[in-house]
């Protein structure tokens, strides 16, 4: 567990990364290091983005899932790491 | 035919008796008929229906004789007879007929007309009684023995009415209720009756055909209805009327009844959803989340209600949810009951093994994001600049790189350090046999006046800001190497003497294996170990790998990791005189002038690259010496040169012959195996070497580290300079030395736990053919760069 944190902590801690959001598949934030109104925005916007994304994939093979997604724009770059229970958001 | 049977017997019944009188044949006709007659009279019907046959046969061919038969009214219809038969040919038939019937009647057929008298009136007597008394039943009588009694009467008229023969005949005839014989032509009446119709089906035509004999009477009755219907209209006979009908009162009545809720429930068939469902455990668990998931947000909202902690916001949200039909509550309880049992805090979530990979994913792609441009030059790879973003500090460095000049630099691409490493003086580095990126840097000091416990990190380059595995030790750590057939083994030699393995894979922060309790470990800092590939030991050892460690108390052991670590010694350093002079026998015990201990300390050794059982150790006298597996006594060779402790004895690994030596007299010195001075010197600074590695991708390129300064030296373009010299910041000493594969990159250890990655920038010395002549002893040594190779003749 202190682990987690601190990797997390290490995370945070880098340069060029504005913010962290954990959130559950059904769009709980449980942690997150912005403030509560954009942690809502992003996870509602990002958990649509992340079923459309993990439907073309497995549509196409079954086999295959979605294992990272990563959205560039030109102000910031947005890392997401899905999952069945959760999604790491990073911004 | 009964009845024309019946007729026909009663006809032949009322046979005249003239024909009786006629033919005997006819009245042995009748005598037989007569005596079928009453022989079957008491047998049932049976016989005297056969009877009644022989009746019909009779009376058809022999009623042409003597019958004659009357019809109705009277006329005389006797059918002529087809032929005349004897009265002998009739008596077979008589006796034929007994013989069926009767046997008692058999011996009377035999005879002629006598014996029918004799018959006759043996029969007689009592037939004369019976044809009383069935004259008097006859008349009394009113059975269905009529035709038998009108036999009886016939016979008994016929009897009275002719001759003696025929009066005996008549009344054997009338006798034949007791003879059987007699019966046998009784006519028997059988009544055919019938059923009354049953009607199945009755279908009345409903139009009748013109020429049928109801036809005038159905046109009549058409007619007169026509005319009725016509006359009604006016017609006082038929008057209109209304008439009211009762209507039932109505009330209104009310019923209350459950409410029947609707929800909509949609699932999307999709091919991956069908392949989970299939291929998962818990398919229906999975498969109701994800058809929620994909189904209206009300549920998914309601989930997330669900989801929470505490139980009471469950219950109510339970309640809430019991409006929507049972299907969609069914689903929502089981996937209540799915995420209940997976992910019911968001610790457990967090703890979970993929999060923590994920976590480590993200990490790095982070940090390659940071990274990019230096790690795209590490690996030589092109650096793709990003168009978007705005000017900044990397884009110079990469611009900086674009353009580099073609004088050869040194750059330094990153550095790996964290806080833990800091203060710590970085001892050793090795990489990672099977996976080039994985660095092991091994953490102590050098000098042997502050001990501080020492530390492994093993770095990653993917992730330049954070080890990823962290092992402590107790003692610095002075050495360290991957092995090459168990790539997960990492193998430490320490300040203390003791030799550690650890497992890389595992994130266990111990150590697999340790020599502190092997008997004969070393008792000086191990300065230097490495996992060898030993064909055969002269042991009898099964191939494979094995460590050899040199250590400061003077032995190069092997050591056997099979249940912990037994070590044996390859070979005891023996401290030779300066004098050349060498001494044989080496025991401890013996003491010669002022040496303290006859081992001599040594301090680094190497394997050859092509031969395994040769090995090359420097000694803390300065002597190399060149040594074999299979000989733990004596030393090949002995390079004496240097003049302070060896440090670093590295083969080259383009030329199978040649290596070099660095030590603390301040020089380089470059050795062929077979010459015993070395054949270059090099020297830069005063300072010592401490470490000197060939570069893995140039052949005469050698890096070395001074105390302050990492040199280059490139021997195709100055022999005498090195190429390129950098130097590090004031305070903080370089002590060792990597050189990485496959890229032009150089690994620096200083005294501060930096790890600086620096990039050899353009060095050129793979391009041009430099030839050069060394003279020494009066051989010509050539040198070809390209072909790597330093040739004597």
């Amino acid at each position: 567990m202190a682990e987690v944190e601190e990797t997390l902590k290490r995370i945070q801690t880098q340069k060029g990364v504005q913010g962290i959001i954990i959130v559950t598949a059904e769009g709980i934030p449980i942690r997150s290091t912005l403030d509560n109104a954009s942690t809502v925005q992003y996870a509602g916007l990002i958990q649509q983005l992340v079923m459309k994304a993990r439907v073309t994939v497995r549509e196409m093979d079954p086999q295959n899932d979605l294992t990272f997604l990563r959205i560039r724009s030109k102000k910031n770059e947005i890392m997401i790491a899905p999952d069945k229970d959760y999604f790491l958001i990073i911004l | 035919m009964s009845t024309s049977t019946e007729k026909l017997r009663k006809a032949t019944l009322k046979v005249t008796p003239s024909s009786r009188k006629t033919a005997g044949s006819t009245s042995g006709l009748l005598r037989v008929n007569t005596r079928s007659a009453a022989a079957s009279h008491s047998r049932k019907s049976f016989s005297l229906a056969g009877d009644s046959r022989l009746l019909e046969k009779g009376p058809a061919p022999v009623t042409g004789r003597g019958a004659q038969v009357f019809d109705e009214s009277g006329n005389d219809v006797t059918p002529r007879p087809l032929c005349h038969p004897d009265p002998a040919t009739m008596q077979p038939r008589q006796t034929k007929i007994f013989a069926a019937q009767d046997a008692s009647g058999a011996s009377v057929s035999d005879f002629l007309s006598t014996t029918f008298q004799t018959t006759n009136t043996s029969f007689a007597g009592p037939f004369t009684r019976s044809v009383l008394e069935s004259s008097a039943m006859s008349r009394s009588s009113q059975s269905t023995m009529e035709s038998l009694n009108d036999e009886i009467e016939d016979s008994s008229a016929k009897c009275s009415i002719s001759v003696s023969l025929s009066d005996l005949q008549v009344k054997k005839e009338e006798g034949k209720e007791v003879m059987r014989e007699d019966m046998l032509d009784d006519v028997v009446e059988r009544y055919l009756t019938e059923t009354g119709t049953f009607w199945l089906l009755d279908m009345p035509a409903v139009s009748v055909s013109v020429d049928a004999a109801e036809a005038e009477s159905v046109k009549e009755r058409n007619r007169a209805y026509i005319d009725l219907c016509k006359n009604r209209m006016g017609n006082d006979k038929y008057v209109e009327r209304g008439m009211q009908t009762f209507n039932g009162a109505l009330k209104t009545k009310e019923l209350q009844s459950e409410a029947v809720s609707l929800a909509d429930a949609a699932v999307m068939a999709t091919t991956w959803d069908m392949y989970d469902t299939y291929s998962s455990d818990g398919g229906v668990g999975e498969a109701t989340e994800s058809a929620d998931q994909s189904t209206s947000p009300d549920i998914i909202l309601s989930q997330s209600r669900e989801s929470s902690k505490t139980p009471d916001r469950t219950m109510s949200v339970l309640s809430s949810t019991s409006m929507a039909s049972s299907l969609s509550s069914q689903k929502e309880t089981a996937a209540l009951f799915t995420l209940s049992e997976d992910k019911a805090s968001p610790q457990l979530l967090l703890q979970s093994e993929k999060f923590q990979q994920d976590l480590c994913v993200m990490e790095r792609v982070v940090l390659q994001n940071i990274f990019q441009a230096r790690l795209a030059a590490y690996r030589r790879l092109p650096v793709l600049k990003d168009p978007d973003t705005l000017h900044k500090p990397s884009e110079t460095l990469g611009a900086e790189m674009g353009a580099v000049p073609p004088a050869p630099a040194l750059e330094l691409l990153w550095s790996f350090s964290c806080e833990l490493t800091v203060g710590q003086s970085v001892s050793s580095m090795a990489w990672n046999k099977k996976n080039p990126d994985l660095l092991a840097v091994g953490y102590g000091q050098f000098d042997l006046k502050n001990q501080k416990p020492g530390l492994i990190c093993c770095w990653s380059l993917k992730n330049p800001m954070w080890p990823e595995r962290i092992f402590p030790c107790q003692s610095g750590v002075t050495a360290l190497d991957f092995s090459a057939s168990h790539p997960g083994q990492l193998a430490a030699g320490m300040n203390d003497g003791s030799i550690a393995a650890f497992s890389v894979q595992s994130r266990e922060r111990t150590a697999v294996l340790e020599s502190s309790e092997c008997p004969h470990k070393h008792s000086g800092p191990v300065w230097q170990v490495k996992w060898t590939d030993q064909d055969s030991g002269p042991w009898g050892e099964d191939k494979g790998e094995t460590l050899v460690s040199v250590s400061a108390d003077g032995r190069i052991s092997r050591w056997i990791l099979r249940k912990g670590l037994h070590c044996m010694d390859l070979l005891k350093l023996k401290r030779i005189g300066s004098k050349a002079v060498r001494k044989q026998g080496g025991e401890k015990t013996r003491r010669s002038e002022a040496y303290i201990s006859r081992q001599t300390a040594g301090l680094c050794f190497d394997f050859h690259p092509r031969d395994p059982n040769i090995y090359l150790v420097g000694t803390e006298e300065g002597h190399i010496h060149k040594c074999s597996c299979s000989n733990n006594e004596q030393y090949l060779e002995t390079y004496t040169s240097h003049k302070g402790p060896v440090y670093k004895v590295t083969w080259s690994p383009s030329c199978p012959d040649v290596f070099l030596s660095c030590s603390s007299d301040w020089t380089i010195r470059l050795w062929r195996q077979d010459l015993l001075t070395p054949v270059l010197v090099f020297t830069s600074l005063h300072r010592a070497v401490f470490d000197v590695s060939w570069s893995l991708r140039w052949a005469t390129v050698f890096v070395a580290v001074n105390e302050d300064r990492l040199e280059i030296w490139d021997l195709g373009a100055n022999i005498l300079d090195p190429t390129i010299v950098s130097s590090t910041r004031p305070g903080v000493k370089l002590t060792s030395l990597l050189s990485a594969t496959q890229t032009d990159c150089v690994l620096l250890g200083d005294s501060n736990g930096h790890v600086g990655v620096c990039q050899l920038n353009d060095l050129g010395a793979g391009d041009s053919q430099v030839n050069w002549k060394h003279t020494h002893n009066g051989r010509q040594v050539n040198s070809n760069s390209t072909s790597h190779c330093f040739a004597c003749i």
